[in-house]
């Protein structure tokens, strides 16, 4: 019996395609969506994304990190989109004054395509950010972040899938919205498009009036392990101030951990309102600790801390113009050995239209 | 086991969200879940109303992860929207009126 279920997973790849087009070709939704984007202007494809220089002073070596992080968004017609992010970046480090050296290194995050079914569903397939937390989705654009180190947990939640995702955001009343995504993934070793077999499910509830949000999410790995791992998120922006607090835990047989952070906007500052408006402070305060399993180094950009781990993170951010950010950070890293790390840099975001955009 | 139930419960979950988002065969939207709350009405008339809207919608919604952006022209930002419907799950609703706000 239990090899017959093995057999029925490994058929998901199929199903996956079966509801893909099953709701493609379902008649009944078309009119809808239709009616809905006769008011504007038709979307064009246009390429976005950002690009960043780094450097990192931790623990004796200083690292040059230049990246850029392209993103297709290619419309059709009403109800498609094709997207893609890319990533491109170097890491240059030396150390006790010898010369620096490195690689350059290239990811494909996501190449997938969305099909608005309805105002409840978005059916997507192809490979894409792998649903599990706020962070890997929301905030890890280097103009987005509010620090540029990512939590020591990222890499218990971060990556990307090969599969099928269902996902949606409606109205449950005039005061909450509920936003989910479940999906599944099938092995791929290739080391451009890696994904591990498995599902999972994230959803949250956004109370719009105080804006608060709250979520869980789960995945569970159908590898030759089929190991759990459960995360839950927080956001909150207080309506009366320019405060935006965020916290997540993850919990995998690699580790557990959290982080909180809290950014604060001096926009209400009145003196010296022009610097101060663009000016913000973010503290951070995390904690890592190791698991029964050690995380397998990919070779990729993160990864998890060797053993128990926690580190404060203090960072300032000056918004020069909107889309370009110069950001400066220290953290403490407390864990076996202990030691400083201060990064800074720019970040900038791009936006360019890839056809004609007409009389506007 | 738990597996095969999960599954089971989620094929009448996405059957039933396909249904609620299905029209009439008069081509009039389906009528939803009586708990439900009633659409916002998109009044083209009171365009004032709408960019206050617009922009609540946008601060809620898209602040919650970045600054805000300047606006651009309205064939990129239809692009954007999209883009950011899908990625931030953000409401049928909310995108329409951001959109509005964002191109006005």
């Amino acid at each position: 019996m239990r090899y017959l279920w093995k057999d029925q997973v490994r058929r998901w790849p199929h199903l996956a395609l079966f509801i893909l087009v099953c709701v493609c070709f379902f008649p009944g939704t078309v009119p809808v969506l239709a009616a809905q984007s006769v008011d504007y202007e038709r979307p064009v494809p246009i390429l976005t994304g950002n690009a960043g220089y780094f450097t990192t002073y931790d623990n004796g070596t200083n690292e040059l990190v230049p990246e850029v992080i392209p993103v297709l968004l290619v419309p059709l017609e009403d109800r498609w989109l094709i997207e893609s992010r890319a990533e491109f970046y170097g890491g240059f480090d030396s150390s006790k004054g010898q010369p620096y050296g490195g690689e350059v290194h290239k990811d494909l995050d996501y190449l997938q395509a969305d099909y608005i079914a309805n105002r409840y569903l978005t059916v997507t397939a192809g490979r894409f950010l792998t649903p599990f937390g706020i962070y890997n989705e929301r905030l890890y654009p280097i103009w987005i972040r509010d620090l540029n180190q990512v939590p020591l947990i990222f890499p218990i939640e971060s990556g990307s899938s090969d599969g099928a995702m269902l996902r949606g955001g409606f109205a449950l009343s005039s005061w909450a919205n509920l936003n989910y995504a479940t999906y599944f993934s099938s092995e791929e070793t290739n080391t451009t498009l890696e994904s591990n077999r498995g599902f999972g499910t994230r959803t949250g509830v956004f109370f719009n009036r105080p804006r608060i949000e709250i979520g869980m999410s789960w995945r569970k790995e159908l590898a030759d392990e089929r190991h759990n791992a459960i995360g839950m998120h927080f956001a909150w922006q207080p309506p009366p101030i320019p405060l935006n607090l965020r916290a997540e835990y993850a919990r995998s047989e690699y580790g557990s951990g959290y982080w909180v952070e809290g950014a604060y906007r001096f926009s209400q500052i009145h003196g010296w309102n022009q610097v101060m408006r663009r000016t913000e402070l973010v503290g951070r305060m995390q904690q890592y600790f190791s698991g029964a399993e050690k995380l397998a180094d990919s070779g990729g950009k993160y990864s998890l801390p060797h053993g128990d781990t926690q580190q404060p993170d203090f960072g300032l951010n000056y918004y020069l113009k909107d889309g370009l950010k110069a950001s400066a950070s220290y953290a403490r890293w407390l864990g076996k050995h202990n030691w400083n790390t201060w990064t800074y840099g720019i970040a900038w975001r791009f936006a360019m239209p890839l056809a004609r955009l007409g009389g506007q | 086991m738990k597996n095969k139930i999960a599954i089971l419960a989620g094929i009448p979950i996405l059957a039933s969200l396909l249904w609620a988002g299905t029209p009439n065969s008069d081509g009039t939207p389906a009528k939803t879940n009586e708990a439900a709350p009633a659409p916002v009405v998109f009044n083209h008339d009171d365009p004032s109303g709408m960019r206050l809207e617009g922009e609540r919608r946008f601060r809620t919604n898209c602040g919650r992860c970045h600054a805000a952006p300047h606006k651009f022209p309205p064939r990129m930002m239809a692009t954007i929207v999209r883009h950011m419907r899908v990625r931030a799950t953000i409401t049928d609703e909310d995108m329409r009126f951001v959109l509005y706000y964002m191109t006005q």
